[in-house]
This record gives structure tokens, sequence and C-alpha cells, in this order.
């Protein structure tokens, strides 16, 4: 093709017999034999089309990402709207002063394990003496446990209530889908096949739920929580005046602790009833709700029978927490590296170190995932065992593939990038600065700390920057090596949080978008999440350039 | 009275304690760029080593012809008379009819794609980088040669020129939900070789675009002009006296992005591969089957057998095996970028 | 401004070549009406007027950055690559015709009007490739037609007897002065009206510059040319008729011994005389 555009625009050919005159060569009309196009200009239109390309396709993925992703709100809010109508909102209100009655018992269960554990070793009992020991505290801690019985009871009840009312609405939405689905296809049927696909239609019964009539039920146990609630704070107070004493100071400490507890509990549950008697199910759920319950929500739960949740908090902080945790291992090793070969190596150890670093960037990123799962996950926990390394926090690691065990294999993914840039920005340093330090008697070490470090820091930054791109936008690693838990890193566990598993922004859409059904609103929500990863990486793009451009003109 | 060193003295003088607090500094420094080198060092060498000792064998032919040559396979473990015993799918469906009445009641364990070999990922893997390597070369040359050659200053370059550097800096997964979204959903192609092909294309465009583009305008700006003094058109002068020397640089480049595009694996994991298939690429009917049908590919392979089966003796080997297959030949095919690049730095300057 | 068109017969000391005397009603080849040409928004070229003789060799002296190299990249539109490059007013007319009339081809025009760069710019190909570039693009594939030319403009290029047995071997290998002369046989071979000069010794010794001079000398009985030159004694030794430029004017334009002998502006004979530029 090229050879035919190429003869076809020599359209001229200078004779060789009869030279024409300048002036009627000049004049010459060049023919047009495209659309009244000269050959060259429409090579330039098909070379400018081409080029055209780029900006079609990031037109394009804009478009693709942010369509399925916007349809997300609405059916979000329709997700929040049932929640709410359907009571399941008023019960969780109710589950809350369950939960925080069962974490109780569970700061009791912890206090009895450190006794048998002072038991076992301070004393040197047998198992079955240190558990007799224990038994009237297990008395204490039981009739403790049970002043949450009625209760739960009565939430098995409401659960049971708005879990038929919710079973319904799904199966009605359901239908009217299949019903859009069959009326949507007559448009294209035969007249024949048209009629039978509108009595199937027709056919389909949807159910109108009432849901003010629905939940009657559920309003009328009020009576019966506020009563259980009052006979639960008569038991527990009782309980509380029969709390064991110890000898050991540290487990009073934890059981005045505890005390604190209940009476925090007792308030909570006061809160609670407050707030449960204030619930309305008729107002409605505003639009801004329905992002904020994506943008701020702190639970990512699909595919529940109770209510799914989208939240990107876990994910979002997940994804930067690993991030975070590579670019403090990649950073100081990748510009450390830039300065050695830049600056202290012999050539020779340049011309073999440059490409070597540059080279690790090309190991497939779902082989460094499999180099993870295969022998770092697994080293890292044996290394985490050492009595040595107690000291630690957060050591020895809970499970094998964390936090931690992505970050080191994505540190790696991230040095050559951060390297070569840096290094980019080291060497175009002018040599006239490193001279005029090393004239005014500065040693290499002073000159690269005041001079060159300095002067190439914007590019530094930049590079920083791209890498942090990198990571966050790194897919397999994570997907196979954080260990893709959905939570929001617990900071509580001070450092140890860094050792916690977590899923990731990347991680999630791997893993979920293979399973959704098209268009359901997980589906969209996984367009939701690709659609944060853009703009973060477009915000990344423009902070880096924009430093760049500074750096180039404070040099040139 | 000590009296002051002269200046002659002072050079030659002891090292000072700033002379030791560099020679320490550069210490710390040479040891973090080598601590870099050893890590991924010990990567190579671990998964050279284990699963070097699958991919070879010792004794003629000295590799392992059937793992490269076969697809996939169940694994199924069985004990018999005492001993344990390991077979592939199909041999062990056989082995089952022949001794019917013998393997009555025994427990047989199963590991899927833990015999066979890893033949049809592989041709996969070289399909879907052949193709979507020869779109983009084609799209990214193209438009190369309009940034260098023919554009002007302008709101549509400034604006083609943001493009370029955004598209470089989105993740590769969110060019397979791209790809997912568009190709697979949208346009209703099915996860299909074609969907795998735009979707890497589009993502290994960027690097393309840019480095022929400095290819291109390596090439001293005489030859351009003295080419059109002589009355060569634009296009003309672009053909003879342009691209031929950029080609080198273009090449290197191209190379580079096949090994990106080998290496990925998000963005073809819901637009082109398989977990499973059973019959290869090209066991279609016509044309039309071919571009439209997903393939199994290397790296998506790796993840489900690191993922989904557990990692023990009888999955080792088919795990370790196919990340040395791939580790292999996507670092060869960089080193080769990279020697390239080298030698043409050295044979070309203008 | 002097604007003779009959060279006067006196002596010419400072010319080194002998110069033939042109003929007094040399016509004109290129006429340059009141061009004013921008660069964005900064005005290079101020209202430039002169008409250059046919066969024979006019130089543009001047300082850096008069202008001088602009007004010679206007002559064949090589400005056109530069972007935001326009000539603003006026018109430039070869044989009569406006070169920046929308109907004149661009690429007829650099065949009829050729180049020679400041930087000798030989391609990266062999010797005879590069003589037959021009040719082969125009379409010229008969090998005897290419030869001959080769020959016919290696030996107008003075270069013949020197290269004639590696013109296979690539032009790159030639000295600095010799790659000149390629690319000026190059320019010869698509047979132009005009060839234009960038300063074409600028990079060359002076034994380089010496055969480059020698050759435009010769060239003039076929070809007009126009030379810019940074050198005096250069636009004195071959050149017929001087343009001494200023700060994008042209400031004199006359016979080259009247420049150098007998400026009628002030500032053309401090220039001339080595005082400023």
């Amino acid at each position: 093709m090229l050879t035919l555009l190429f003869r076809m625009s020599a359209t001229t050919e200078t004779p060789s017999l009869a030279r024409l005159a300048t002036r009627e060569v000049l004049l010459r009309k060049r023919r047009g034999w495209f659309f009244g196009m000269t050959g060259d200009q429409f090579v330039k239109y098909v070379f400018q089309g081409n080029a055209a390309v780029s900006i079609i396709v990031l037109g394009l993925i804009t478009f693709t990402i942010f369509k399925d992703a916007v349809g997300f709100i609405p059916m979000n809010h329709a997700n929040l709207a049932v929640y709410r109508l359907a009571g399941l909102e008023y019960v969780d209100l109710y589950r809350e002063q369950v939960t925080a009655h069962s974490t109780m018992s569970r700061y009791l269960a912890g206090i009895r394990a450190r006794q048998l554990d002072i038991l076992m070793q301070k004393e040197g009992l047998a198992p079955a003496a240190a558990m007799a020991r224990l038994a009237a505290y297990d008395g204490f801690a039981n009739s403790f446990a049970d002043t949450i019985n009625e209760q739960e009871t009565l939430l098995g009840t409401m659960t049971d209530l708005v879990t038929a009312v919710k079973e319904r609405q799904t199966v009605a939405q359901d239908l009217a889908v299949a019903k859009k689905n069959l009326l949507g296809a007559m448009s294209g049927a035969t007249p024949e096949r048209a009629v039978e696909l509108q009595q199937q239609a027709d056919a389909i019964q949807i159910e109108v739920i009432d849901y003010q009539a629905e939940i009657k039920p559920l309003l009328a146990l009020r009576p019966e929580i506020a009563a259980t609630n009052a006979s639960q704070m008569t038991a527990m107070k009782e309980i509380l005046g029969q709390a064991p004493k110890f000898a050991d100071a540290e487990l009073n400490r934890r059981m005045e602790k505890f005390q604190g507890f209940v009476q925090g509990y007792f308030n909570e549950a006061a809160v609670v009833a407050e707030k449960m008697a204030a619930w309305d199910q008729t107002k409605p759920v505003g639009r801004l709700e329905a992002f904020n319950a994506f943008a701020f929500g702190r639970k990512w739960i699909t595919a529940s029978f109770w209510q799914d949740w989208y939240g990107i908090i876990p994910l979002l902080t997940g994804s930067l927490l690993i991030a975070f945790l590579a670019l403090l291992l990649a950073l100081p090793l990748g510009v450390a590296a830039a300065i050695y070969v830049n600056q202290v190596a012999r050539p020779m150890e340049q011309k073999i170190l440059k490409p070597y670093i540059e080279f690790i960037a090309a190991i497939p990123s779902v082989v460094l995932g499999f180099f993870g799962i295969a022998m770092l996950g697994e080293t890292l926990r044996r290394l985490s065992q050492l009595p040595a390394l107690d000291w630690v926090p957060g050591f020895p690691m809970a499970e094998r593939l964390n936090a931690t065990t992505a970050a080191c294999l994505l540190a790696l993914m991230a040095i050559p990038t951060i390297f070569s840039l840096a290094e980019d920005a080291i060497n175009n340093v002018p040599r006239s600065f490193k001279e005029a330090s090393f004239a005014l008697g500065a040693t290499r070490l002073q000159t690269i700390i005041h001079i060159i470090v300095p002067a190439a820091l914007s590019g530094i930054m930049a590079a920083m920057l791209l890498g942090f791109g990198r990571v966050v936008g790194e897919t397999m690693v994570v997907l196979l090596c954080a260990g893709n838990r959905i939570q929001t890193p617990d900071l509580s566990a001070g450092l140890g949080v860094i050792f916690q598993p977590v899923h990731t922004m990347t991680g999630i859409i791997a893993q979920e978008m293979g399973e959704v059904v098209r268009n359901s609103i997980h589906y969209r929500a996984l367009f939701m999440v690709g659609a944060v990863l853009f703009l973060i990486s477009l915000l990344v793009n423009w902070l880096a350039q924009k430093i760049v451009r500074r750096y180039r003109i404070s040099i040139g | 009275m000590k009296p002051a060193p002269s200046a002659f003295a002072a050079i030659f003088g002891r090292p000072t304690p700033a002379k030791r607090v560099e020679t320490g500094v550069f210490w710390l420094l040479r040891l973090c760029t080598y601590f870099v080198l050893l890590c991924a060092a010990f990567i190579f060498w671990d998964i050279g080593s284990k699963g070097g000792a699958v991919v070879f064998q010792s004794s003629a032919p000295f590799i392992n012809v059937p793992f490269l040559t076969e697809s996939p396979e169940t694994l199924n473990v069985f004990v018999r008379d005492g001993r344990e015993q390991t077979m592939g799918d199909r041999a062990f469906r056989q082995f089952k009819a022949e001794h019917a009445a013998e393997m009555k009641g025994v427990a047989v364990e199963t590991y899927v794609y833990s015999a066979g070999g890893i033949f049809p990922n592989i041709a996969g893997t070289v399909l879907l980088v052949l193709g979507s390597i020869l779109i983009a070369l084609v799209l990214g040359v193209l438009s190369a040669i309009y940034l260098s050659e023919y554009a002007t200053e302008g709101p549509f370059i400034r604006f083609l020129r943001l493009s370029i550097v955004n598209l470089a800096g989105v993740p590769s997964i969110v060019f397979g939900l791209f790809g997912f979204g568009m190709f697979v959903i949208a346009l209703d192609f099915g996860v299909s070789l074609l969907a795998g092909w735009l979707t890497m294309a589009f993502m290994v465009l960027p690097i393309i675009i840019t480095a022929s583009e400095e290819a291109l305008k390596a090439v001293p700006q005489g030859y351009r002009e003295g080419s059109l003094a002589l009355g060569a058109t634009k296009f003309q002068t672009i053909l003879t006296n342009v691209l031929p020397y950029a080609l080198p640089g273009i090449l290197t480049s191209s190379v580079l992005a096949i090994a990106r595009v080998a290496g990925e694996t998000a963005p073809i994991m819901f637009t082109a591969a398989f977990v499973m298939r059973d019959e290869l690429p090209w066991q279609v009917q016509k044309w039309t089957d071919f571009i439209f049908q997903g393939v199994m590919a290397l790296p998506y392979h790796i993840y489900v057998v690191a993922s989904k089966i557990p990692q023990n003796e009888y999955t080792r080997d088919v795990q370790y095996g196919t990340a040395f297959v791939f580790l292999f030949t996507v670092a060869a095919i960089a080193m080769t970028a990279v020697i390239l690049r080298q030698r043409l730095r050295k044979k070309y300057q203008w | 401004m002097t604007e003779s068109v009959a060279p006067s017969a006196a002596p010419r000391p400072l010319a080194v070549a002998p110069v033939a005397a042109a003929s007094p009603a040399a016509r004109a080849a290129i006429e340059i009406d009141d061009v004013d040409f921008h660069y964005g928004a900064s005005k290079a070229l101020h209202d430039i007027t002169l008409n250059i003789p046919e066969r024979q060799v006019t130089a543009f002296i001047g300082p850096s950055g008069c202008g001088k190299s602009t007004l010679l990249r206007c002559l064949n539109r090589m400005n056109d690559l530069i972007d935001g490059a326009r000539v603003s007013a006026g018109r430039i007319r070869i044989d009569g015709v406006n070169i920046f009339d929308p109907r004149v081809d661009v690429i007829e025009l650099r065949k009829r009007v050729g180049m020679v760069f400041q930087k000798s710019n030989p391609f990266p190909k062999s010797i005879y490739e590069n003589i037959t570039y021009g040719l082969r693009i125009q379409g010229q594939k008969t090998k005897a037609r290419l030869d001959e030319v080769v020959e016919h403009s290696l030996r107008g290029a003075a270069l013949w007897d020197e290269v004639k047995d590696r013109l296979h071997e690539s032009a790159l290998g030639l000295s600095g002065g010799q790659q000149q002369r390629v690319c000026i046989a190059r320019a010869i071979a698509v047979e132009p009206e005009i060839i234009l000069m960038d300063e074409p010794c600028s990079a060359l010794d002076p034994i380089a510059t010496a055969k480059v001079e020698e050759l435009i000398h010769g060239l003039k009985k076929q070809f007009t040319i126009v030379i810019v030159t940074h050198n005096m004694q250069q636009a004195a030794r071959c050149s017929d008729r001087t343009a001494f430029f200023y700060l994008g004017k042209l400031i004199e334009y006359a016979d080259t011994r009247t420049i150098f002998m007998n400026p009628a502006n002030p500032q053309t004979e401090a220039y001339v005389s080595g005082r400023f530029g």
C-alpha cells in the first residue's frame, strides 16, 4: 500500500527532452486524485487520523468506565431505599446493641484466657486443675453472656420478618427485569412471536409490596424491646455486683475496665433505643447518600442474603497501605541505586548495572506474585516466628499473605521505574554545577548531597509519584499476595497493621469481575472502583508533569 | 607549637573524617544497589532452578517435551499395591477401565491442571502477543510519524500529547475493565482474541508512540531539508529519507512492547483468557471463529495454578514449570531489547 | 542605494579568481518586491526589494541574525517547514511567477531552485544514491540515464575524479569538503535554474573552501547562484553582486566591487572594513 501511495504522490515526471519553462512548471496544476486532495495531503490525514486514535482511546476508556460507573449511583440508591423500606435498617440498629454485648462477652473470655495462662505458667497447674480453679469465674461469665439471650431471640424474630419482605422484593425485582426483557425482545420479533412474548409478559404477576403494612409487626415489637432492655439492665447490674476479685493486679485492672464497658453499653443501649424510636421508614434516601455510601462506606459486602454494601474505604485504604509500604522500601533503594550508578560507580560497573536494574522491570508481575505465594510469604512468616524478632510489632505474622508480602514485591517492581527516572534527573544536572563544587574543594559526597540531589530533587519527586502510580495500579501481585481480606486495616494494632491481610481496588476488580452479572449493581460498583483508579492515575500523572515542568524551567 | 602544615602536606594528608564518612556512605549506596540486584537474582535463581528441573531433564532429549507439547490435565493420585501412583486424566481413565475391579473403593485425590503440559497456553500467548503488537505497531508508528513530521504546535497536538502521557499511566486493570466493557460487552465480541488484541494494543500504544517518535526525532533535520530541497514531496522524504534511519529505534521499542504485552495478565483476564479450553486455537471452522475465540494464556495459567489449586508436591511442578517458561521467555525478549538498544546507541551517532 | 545593473570595468583587486564580465543586459532571475517576513510575532525582514540577475553569483552578507539566511530560504520556500514563519507582505517572482501564489506547486519550485546547506548533509547512503536521489523520487529509473547524470553532476561538482571508483560507498565516508561537493552535485543533478547556498563553506577548512569557491565560479555559467556567507573575503572573491543586510533590512545592494571598494552607505563601509559584525 505504501509503495502505491508513494507512486501516486509523485504525480509529475520531468520530461527529459523538452524542458518546460519555469513559469509553466510552477503554475502547472497538480492533479488531485482523492476527493480533490493531493497524495501528500491525503497521507497527512491518514497519519493524523492514526494519531487521533490515542485521543479516541482515552476518550473511549473514560466513556466506557464512567458510563457503567455512573449507573451505580441510582442502583445503589434503590438498594439503600429497600434497605430502609423493608426495615433492614431498623433491625441493624438493634443488632448494634447485641453486637456490643457480645464484644463484652469476648472481653471476658480474654480475661479467662489470661487467668488460665497465669495458673498454668506461674503456678504450674495441670490444665484440668486450672480449669477447676476457674469454675467460679466461668459461672460469672456465663451468666453475664446469658443476659443477652432475650434480645437475641427478639433479634432473630425481627430478622426473619424483614428477610421475608426482602425476599419478596427480590423476587418482584427479578420478575420485573424478566418482563422488561420480554417486552424489549418484541421490537425485533415476528408478529406471532411478539404476541407470544406479550402473553408471556402479561402472565408475569409482579407483586406490589406495601412496605408500610409489612413492617407493622416489626414496629409492634417496640414495647417488648423496651421491656427486655429494662430487665436486662437489672440482671446485668445484679451480676456485676458479684464480679470476682483477682490476686493479680493486671486482671483487676482489666475487670475495672470491663465495668466501664458495661456502663458504656448501657449508654449505647439508650442511644440505640432513641434511634429506633426516631427511625422513620418513609424518610427518603438522598441522592448524595447513595454516593456517600460508596465513597465513605467502610463495608464491601456482596452477594449477601441480608444487605449488600459497596463501600470503597477498605479497598482504598488497602491499596494505599500497600503502595505506601512499597514506596517506603523502593524509594530509598531506587534513589540510592540511581546515585550510586550515576555518581559513584566505575564506568564499567555502570554499564552493567544500569541495564540490569532496568531489566528487573521485565519480570512479569504474575511471576512475582507466584514467587510471593510459593516462596516469599512463607519465608517472611518463618522469619517473623524467630524468637529473636519478637519485639517487632505484629510479629509473629498471623497470615503468610499480607500487606507486607505484597509490598516487598511491589517495591521490586517500582524500583526500576524510580531508578530510571531518578537517574535521568541526576544525569540532567549540568556538569558545570558539579565542577564548580569540586573546584571549591568539596568532596564527592558533599557535592552529591548539596548540589546534585537538590538540583535533581524535583525529578526524583516525579519519579516517586510515577512509582506510586505504578504500584497503586498493579494488579497481579496484590491479587495473589495481599491476602484478600476485605477489611479496613485496623490501626489499633499499631505498626502491626502492616502485617494484616488486606484487599485492594485492583485486586477486587480482578477477582470479582469475572463472576458478576452484567449490569447488576455489583458490576457497576466494580466500574466505580475502576473509575477511582483511573482518576488516581490521571491525578498522579498530572502532578508528576507539573513537577517535571517546573524542574525544566529551573534548570533551563 | 605545631607548625601549620604546608599546602603540599595537606594534599597528601591522612584521611580526614569527611573522607571516612564519604567512604561509608558510598558503601551504603553500593550495598543498596547490590541488594536490589541480589533480590532480583534470587527470584531468577529460585524459579530457574525449580522450574528448570521440570522443563529440562538429564537424559536425551534433555527437554521435557510432553510438558511443552501437551495440554493441561487433571492429576490423579492414588495408592496401589502400597505404592503411590500419579496419572494424568486420560491415562487414568484408561487405567480405571482396565482395572475396574481393582480400583473399586480406592481413594483418588485429584489436582486440576497438574498433569500434562502447557502447550495451548504457549500458543495462546504467542497469538495474543503477535496480534496486539501488529495492531499497536501500525497505529503507533503512524501516530509517531504524524507527531514528529507533520504536527505543528497547537491545541490539537497539546491535547494529543496529553492523551498519550495519560494513557501511559492508566493501570493495566483499567485497560482490562475498558476492554471488557467496550469490546466484550458493548461490541459483543465476547471473550475473544480480538478483544484481547485491541485491549493490549491500546495499552502499549503510548510506549510505541513515544519511543518511535524519539527514534524519528533523532534523524537529523538536514536529511529532511536536503530531500525537500531536491523537490521530494514530504511523504517521499519520510519514506525514503527518514523512516529507514529510524527503523532500528522503532524496532527496539517494539521488542520492549512485546515484553510488556507478553508479561501482562490483568488486561486479558476478562477479555481474552480462558481457564481451560479443549480445542487448540487453530481448530476452528472459519476465520471469524478464529478471532472470536478465547484462548488459554501462560500468565493467566500461572495465576490460576498459583491461586486456585493447593501448594504441594503434586502441583509444584506445573506451577514452577509454567513460571519458568514464562519468566525466561519474557526475560529473553527484554534482554534482546536491551542489547539491541545498546548496539544501536553505539552505531547511530549522527 | 546604488542599483547599477552593469558591472563597472574597473580593476578588482579583491577578487582572487578572474571574473568574466556578465552580460550587461542580464535578465533578473529572481525579483524580490517589498518582502516582509515574520517569525511568529517578530519581524525578521523589513521591506526587502532586490533583483537577482541570471547566471551570476549574488552574495548576501551581513552580521549574524540580519536575515540573510531567512531571505535565502524564502526563495525556495524552505521556511514553510518552520512553524509560525510566514511572508507577510510583498512577493518574490521567479520567471514572472509569484512563488507565494497558492497555485504554485512548491515541489516543482524546489526542483527548479536547488539548495546547498550550511552543514553538509549527504544522506547516509552511497554517493551514487545521493546523486540520483532527486531523479529517483521524480520517477526516473533508467539505469543508463542515472549513470549519465551521476557522472555529469560529479564532474560539474569537480568531484568525479576523486570518487569515481567508490560511487557505491557511503557518502558519509568522504571528507567534509567532498561531502559538501556531493551535496552540490546532488543539487545539480535535478537540473535546477537557481542554486541557493547557505554558508556552504562555514564548516570547511581553507583548502576545501578554495575548491568549493572555484566550483561556484564554474557553475555560474549554467546556474544562477545565490550565496549567503559570513566571510567577506569569500563574497569578494566569488560573487558578482553583493547585498548587505543589517537587522532585517537591505542596507545596500550593488556590484560586489562597489560594495567593497566604494560603498555608498557608512554602515556598509563599517561592516566590510571589519569595524563591526
